[in-house]
This record gives structure tokens, C-alpha cells and sequence, in this order.
């Protein structure tokens, strides 16, 4: 669970997120949508702290992430994150990825850490990359052992920035697979996309964001059909 | 013009005992340099402004006088600085290395900047904390792209070694000096004394090639 309360947060004296208040509930995924620069992006940053807020309130599992006793690497070991740009480190083969945080951070033997990396890799359908090296794979292929890699960490929640937004067409699909699979085996996901349609099929709620305000936080199909504010229905008439 | 390397046939153990000398000096200043390089380089980004601001002095200051300078200044100054006089070639080590360390510092932190941000965002996402996601993700990578550069200055310590001589420590250059010296001809000796130097830098271009293909087999 986790609970958001009058999230502010300014780079300089630029305002990016002007107290944003939401919650979201184990095992629910979130959509989270808005035009760029609406601070969709700094938004999940906040949850595991690549952005420190500049006021309001997180609480992952009851705990104030925000709260200067907090240990931060600890909440992030729980918290998966899927970046735009997939990140995987170039020096390690794939199966290295993915047992690299476990073993340093978890403290699990090689061995089991191995093991359990195959079985995520094996789910993304990628087994026969676990030796090679991340330069050697397609930009799908990346974000896939990007989601294992975060995964592997057995987090309660995963964070998506964009995971799609870097990819050629033809490989957004195979990545949307991959995270509608997981939507069902019950992981709590906030999902920042530009994919309506994936939104509209995946998501339990959207939450629409514009110039760092929450505008709407509603279920996909009543967001889709009938959005309550202009502005949402301005976005959604540019996107579809 | 006449040249006579017969004459120098019986000196030329001699000289090439320098290598060992050269060596010795060399490898010893490339690791003090390149240790204390990376500490520098981790105050050059640290968050304490006051440890880069020392980092940044130091770098000054040793970039900013001559290297024979700083040998001297050691050399002759150790009686003065610590109450007795150190021997030639520990004067050598220190000035090299403390030299070294100035650029190397400049080098590696290049480095550590050029590696993308994403890559310690994705550490720090996965739960690792600082020091090993600088050890095992940052660093390696860095050290990947700043190695012809770090190679280079390890050449240019090899060739620069050769001003020990200044101060008596008896290496390839000062092995070569003395026999010319003896012989009362200075060209054949120092001849022989170019091409080891020539000899050393292409082995060490060599290795550096090495490991570079090494370090490639990610790409």
C-alpha cells in the first residue's frame, strides 16, 4: 500500500508537482498519464526517493519513506523501477543483471540467486540471452531483462517510467506482455505511459496529472469514454 | 659522421641494468599515483565541497610547477622537511607519484562523469548502496573509456623518469651519461639509452592495447 499525501516537489524555482494526494492499493495498477512535463515522471521518481520531495508525505507499507530516519535503500530494495532508457549495465552478461543487487544487497548465495535469475528470465522469454551481453540484444529484449533485473529483487511494488517509450513499434508489444503478465500474478505497478490502450486494457485506475496537479483520478473505462475535466478530454483527443 | 658502438659493447650491461632502476621507479610511482589519483578524483565529486576544494588545490599546484622542480624540492628539502636526507630513488617514487596523481585525479574523474547518469540511477533503484554501486558499476565502466589516457600517462612517467638523473639515481639515462662520460663520447651512449626508453613505451603501448581488447568484450 501506498499512500501519498500533498506530494510537492520543485527543482529550483520551477514547481513540479504542487501537492499531489493519492493512494494505491496492493496488488492495484496504476496508469499514470498527462501531457509531457506534467511531472508524471518526477511523481514516480518520488515514490523511491531519485527525488527527494521538497514537502508532503509517502508511506510505502506504513512507513514514512520521507522521513529522515528512513533507510532509504532499504524501501528500495522493495521497490522495483523500469526505466525509459533500460539502464542494464553494460559490463555484466545478462544473467549478471540480474543476480548482481541480490547477491550484493540481499546477501543470497550466487547459486540461488542464479537460479532464481533463469526463472525470470525464463518467464520474459529470454533463457538463451542469460550469457550474453546486454549490446548484443534489441532494444525489447533490454527492457525485458530490465523487468527481470527489478524483479529479481522480489520487490512488492514496480515502478514503469515510460518503459515503452524508447522502443522501436514492433518491439513495444513484447514488452507490454511482459507487464500484463505481471499485472496478473497481483504485483502492484504504477505505470507512467503514453500507451492509451494498454491504459484502458491493463489499468485498475488512471490517474491523470497536468502541470503538476492530480486533474483526474478515475477508473480506465469511465477516464477513456467520458473524461470529467477539459483538459483531459484536450489529451486524449491528441493521443487517440 | 663516424659512430662507434664497438667501443660500447663491454658498457653495455652496464647501462642495461638501468632497466631494472627505470622499472622499479616507474612501477612504484604508477601505483602510488594511481591509488592516491582515485582518491583525489572521489573528493573532485564528492558532496563535501571542502574535500574537492583540497583535491582541486593539490591538482593545482602539481600541474603547476615542473616536475624536476617537485624532485628537487623533495630531494634537497627532505632534510630540511623531516630531519634527515632520503635516498635518490624514494625522492623519485614520491615526486612521481604525488606528480602523477594530479593528472590521474583529472583522468578518472572525467571518467566517473562520462558514465551515464542512468547507470547509478538503476543501482540506486536496486536497493545498492554507494561505495559498491562505485566499485562494481561506475568504476569499471569509467575505467573502460579513460584507459588510453591512463596508459599515456604512464608512458609519459616512463619517459619523464629519465630526470632522476638530476639527482644521481643511477638509471638508463644516467647509466648512459657516465659511460659517455668514460669514453669521452656522449652520442653512441645516448643512442642506446633512446632506444630502451623507445622499447619500454612500445611494450607498454602494447599491454595497454591488451587490456583494452580485454575490457571490449561487453561491446
Amino acid at each position: 500500500m501506498i499512500k501519498v499525501e500533498n506530494l510537492h516537489k520543485s527543482f529550483g524555482k520551477l514547481e513540479v508537482l504542487k501537492g499531489i494526494s493519492t493512494s494505491i492499493k496492493d496488488g492495484e495498477v496504476v496508469a499514470i498519464i498527462g501531457p509531457s512535463g506534467s511531472g508524471k515522471s518526477t511523481f514516480l521518481r518520488c515514490i523511491n526517493l531519485l527525488e527527494a520531495p521538497t514537502d508532503g508525505r509517502i508511506l510505502i507499507n506504513g512507513q514514512d519513506i520521507t522521513d529522515k530516519s528512513t533507510n532509504i535503500m532499504k524501501v528500495r530494495q522493495n521497490v522495483g523501477m523500469v526505466f525509459q532508457h533500460f539502464h542494464l549495465f553494460p559490463h555484466k552478461t545478462v544473467l549478471q543483471n540480474l543476480t548482481y543487487a541480490p547477491v550484493k544487497v540481499n546477501g543470497i548465495s550466487k547459486q540461488e540467486a542464479e537460479k532464481i535469475g533463469l526463472e525470470l528470465l525464463e518467464k520474459v522469454g529470454l533463457s538463451a540471452k542469460a550469457h550474453e551481453y546486454p549490446n548484443r540484444l534489441s532494444g525489447g529484449q533490454k527492457q525485458r531483462v530490465a523487468i527481470a533485473r527489478a524483479l529479481a529483487m522480489q520487490p512488492d511494488v514496480m515502478l514503469f517510467d515510460e518503459p515503452t517509450s524508447a522502443l522501436d513499434p514492433e518491439m513495444v508489444k513484447e514488452v507490454l506482455e511482459v507487464m500484463k503478465a505481471l499485472a496478473h500474478t497481483g504485483m502492484t505497478m504504477a505505470i507512467v505511459t503514453h500507451e492509451m490502450g494498454f491504459a484502458r486494457e491493463v489499468a485498475d485506475r488512471v490517474l491523470f496529472l497536468d502541470g503538476g496537479v492530480l486533474v483526474e483520478d478515475a477508473a480506465p473505462k469511465e477516464f477513456f469514454s467520458n473524461p470529467a475535466s477539459d483538459r483531459a478530454r484536450d489529451f486524449l483527443q491528441k493521443m487517440l | 659522421m663516424n659512430l662507434d658502438f664497438q667501443q660500447f659493447i663491454p658498457s653495455l650491461p652496464y647501462i642495461l641494468k638501468g632497466i631494472g632502476v627505470t622499472l622499479q621507479i616507474v612501477s612504484l610511482a604508477g601505483i602510488l599515483g594511481f591509488v592516491l589519483g582515485i582518491v583525489l578524483s572521489f573528493f573532485k565529486i564528492s558532496r563535501f565541497k571542502f574535500l574537492g576544494w583540497i583535491a582541486d588545490a593539490y591538482t593545482s599546484v602539481f600541474r603547476g610547477t615542473p616536475l624536476v622542480l617537485q624532485l628537487m624540492l623533495i630531494y634537497y628539502g627532505s632534510p630540511q622537511l623531516i630531519g634527515y636526507k632520503i635516498d635518490p630513488s624514494t625522492a623519485a617514487v614520491l615526486s612521481f607519484g604525488l606528480n602523477s596523481a594530479a593528472y590521474i585525479s583529472e583522468i578518472i574523474r572525467a571518467g566517473i562523469l562520462a558514465v551515464d547518469k542512468g547507470q547509478s540511477e538503476a543501482a540506486m533503484a536496486l536497493g545498492v548502496p554507494y561505495r559498491p554501486a562505485m566499485m562494481d558499476i561506475i568504476l569499471p565502466q569509467a575505467m573502460k573509456n579513460i584507459l588510453p589516457a591512463l596508459m599515456n600517462e604512464f608512458i609519459t612517467l616512463t619517459k619523464e623518469s629519465a630526470i632522476v638523473t638530476v639527482i644521481g639515481v643511477t638509471d638508463v639515462m644516467r647509466r648512459a651519461y657516465i659511460v659517455g662520460g668514460e669514453k669521452f663520447s656522449y652520442f653512441e651512449p645516448i643512442l642506446i639509452a633512446g632506444l630502451i626508453y623507445y622499447i619500454m613505451v612500445m611494450i607498454l603501448t602494447l599491454l595497454g592495447k591488451g587490456i583494452e581488447r580485454r575490457m571490449r568484450r561487453s561491446d
